[in-house]
């Protein structure tokens, strides 16, 4: 059995950051893996290690930067690991959902995988659709927002929770092969031990260019472009009491009053 | 010259410091409170193959290298003393000077457990009257048949209460000065006539055990001899450079933790209506603690990298020592300056790194004998 999980290395800013054109100053930007990420391997790494003969596979799209990032996908107990990354990447600048599903669905023509595993989402752009696209675009059988996943290899079939909205939890089976995107909680991801960074070292981590993917250029035009970054002013101001319970449960009581959330 | 870090060694290190942010730092002031020995952050150690990175892999360890172990310590030392000190004396004490000079069959016996880290282990030198004129002990070993018999009394033991072996320091030759010392390993859950005879308090670091030991007519069969008799003193200076490169990396570690706190306080509290870092007293204070720790690490991560290379480490380890550890104590001084009433109170982390800093200035030689090895290493 074979997983792709797709993962990818996302921006953090700090709390206090500038504006540099279209997007927030690098310097005030960390990169890590994306936190929904962290989850899909781990989700991988617990059925590889629960199962006979599964081999994780990880994918991204990203420049070298990214690669210390992935690598620690692999000392983490993922098998291998693909970058995909082109010069024509760097000029495209933003990627939708489509366009990337489109540049991964040519990685798992290759790949031939049974289940896919994607976080929901990624921490800085947030489209949250990639996944399910991915699944639309290889016509695999899908499921979104899975916070607790019992996988029967033997019979192909993935049982899921699925978390909707109002606290609302779905369960379904899935049958393979299946694109899941994973949510945060899902288990407990683990610490890399150092030796499996050391031995992360001299795990595969191949690139792909558009090339050996069968792709053009062309491929990567993308409907949605960004035109503006700036910093929402923010409207209303909160309130924080203190004190004890007593005194701050008399506050918020009067406050609802004179809100009108509260009448009498 | 190469001052980039390979791959492994920055991806260990910001691993290292995850784990220290969410599962050390939370603690970190309640045990020194509670004067609490944290056995449970050294079994997930020992989980993530930290307590034997610079042993080989043939004995349980990771085979990494010394400056790897230097950068693990550091991260250590930045959200806990503790921890690092009785990480520290655990593996450059404990366990290297057993990989160094033991034989095959006292590594699978003795090292093994150290480097997995089924338990911590100790290293018994200091006496109640022989600090820094270490060769002076009156601990002695008198030869019994097929064994050893201990007897004498070892100071300042660091993990000597939760050891599961103590690599001790004792006399076999009276009138042989330096010649007549030699290194016995112990074990002190099966030994008899050892104990614990104090468990000090301290000003800092007091989640790390500080002991004072007693040899009663303590027998050890002979296959506790590390290495010949009368090798014990070259062993302890070769197994010091290799602690002096931990306890810098150790210092600046306490250094960086406090300095983080206090540049972080400086950008967050506002007085005569901004920020504090936008005042030349303070901006000031924290460039020179960036400074200070920037050369610390240097020295230390240079005399890592000369003790893989097999270089003589006498000076650089000496010098990494002695600058790292007063870097730590000054740059925490003025991160309790720096968070002014605050700083004093325990809620802040500077109080606490100000107290474990001092002891590096002490431990593995105090910086009068740091200056003093200096001095002859320039033919002084």
């Amino acid at each position: 059995m074979k997983i792709l999980v797709t993962v990818k290395e996302v921006a953090e800013a700090e709390d206090d950051f500038d504006i540099d054109g279209l997007d927030i100053d690098e310097r005030y930007l960390e990169f890590d893996l994306n936190e929904w990420d962290e989850y899909a391997i781990e989700e991988a790494v617990q059925i590889k290690e629960d199962g006979d003969d599964v081999e994780v596979v990880s994918v991204t799209i990203g420049p070298e930067r990214a690669e210390e990032t992935i690598r620690m996908g692999l000392a983490k107990g993922v098998d291998r690991a693909i970058r995909v990354w082109d010069d024509a990447f760097a000029d495209v600048g933003m990627l939708d959902p489509k366009t990337k599903a489109d540049v991964l669905s040519a990685v798992v023509e290759d790949e031939q995988p049974d289940l896919v595993l994607t976080g929901v989402q990624a921490g800085d752009d947030s489209f949250g659709a990639t996944g399910v696209t991915l699944a639309e675009t290889i016509d695999f059988e899908w499921g979104a927002v899975v916070n607790a996943l019992d996988l029967d290899a033997g019979a192909g079939v993935a049982s899921v929770h699925r978390e909707l909205e109002g606290g609302i939890e779905e369960l379904t089976d899935i049958e393979l092969p299946a694109v899941l995107t994973i949510q945060t909680g899902i288990n407990e991801p683990r610490y890399a031990s150092l030796r499996g960074i050391r031995q992360a070292q001299s795990k595969p981590l191949d690139l792909h260019e558009l090339d050996d993917l069968g792709l053009e250029e062309s491929d990567l035009e993308s409907p949605l472009s960004r035109t503006a970054m700036y910093e929402p002013e923010s409207e209303g101001d909160a309130t924080v009491f203190e004190g004890s319970a007593e005194e701050t449960a008399t506050e918020l009581a009067s406050l609802l009053r004179d809100v009108g959330v509260v009448e009498g | 010259m190469e001052f980039e870090l390979p791959s492994e060694h920055r991806m260990t290190r910001e691993m290292v410091r995850e784990f220290c942010d969410e599962e050390i730092a939370p603690i970190a002031q309640e045990i020194e409170e509670e004067h609490r020995f944290p056995a449970e952050i050294f079994d997930a150690l020992a989980d993530l193959d930290m307590l034997g990175v610079p042993i080989s892999e043939d004995y349980g360890g990771l085979g990494g290298d010394q400056l790897l172990y230097a950068l693990v310590t550091e991260e250590l030392g930045r959200v806990s003393g503790s921890i690092g000190l009785s990480f520290a004396a655990h593996v450059s004490l404990a366990s290297k000077p057993i990989e160094l000079f033991g034989t095959d069959a006292q590594k699978e016996r003795w090292l093994t457990p150290l480097a997995e880290g089924e338990y911590l282990g100790s290293w018994a030198l200091t006496e109640p009257s022989s600090g820094s004129d270490a060769s002076d002990m009156d601990t002695i070993a008198e030869r019994d048949d097929d064994g050893y018999v201990l007897n004498g009394t070892k100071q300042f033991i660091t993990n000597a209460s939760v050891a599961g072996s103590i690599l001790l320091k004792a006399v076999t030759d009276p009138g042989a000065g330096y010649d007549g010392i030699s290194t016995f390993i112990v074990d002190p859950e099966n030994d008899d006539g050892f104990s614990v005879s104090t468990e000090w308090e301290k000003m800092g670091l007091n989640a790390s055990p500080t002991c004072e030991i007693t040899f009663d007519d303590c027998w050890i069969p002979e296959d506790r001899l590390l290495g010949s008799e009368g090798e014990g003193w070259k062993q302890t200076k070769k197994t010091l450079q290799g602690g002096r490169v931990s306890i810098a990396a150790l210092s600046t570690g306490l250094a960086q933790g406090a300095f983080e706190a206090a540049r972080e306080y400086a950008t967050e509290r506002e007085q005569f209506g901004q920020s504090i870092s936008k005042f030349d007293a303070v901006r000031d204070m924290i460039v020179e603690m960036d400074r200070k720790i920037e050369r610390s690490r240097l020295l230390t991560h240079k005399a890592a990298t000369m003790y893989d290379d097999g270089q003589d480490v006498t000076r650089i380890s000496s010098m990494a020592k002695l600058d790292a550890s007063e870097t730590s104590r000054e740059v925490a001084e003025d991160a309790v300056q720096v968070l002014g009433g605050y700083g004093y109170t325990t809620d802040f982390a500077p109080q606490r790194f100000y107290r474990d800093a001092k002891l590096m200035e002490i431990g593995e030689g105090t910086s009068e004998i740091q200056r003093l090895v200096l001095g002859r290493e320039l033919g002084l």
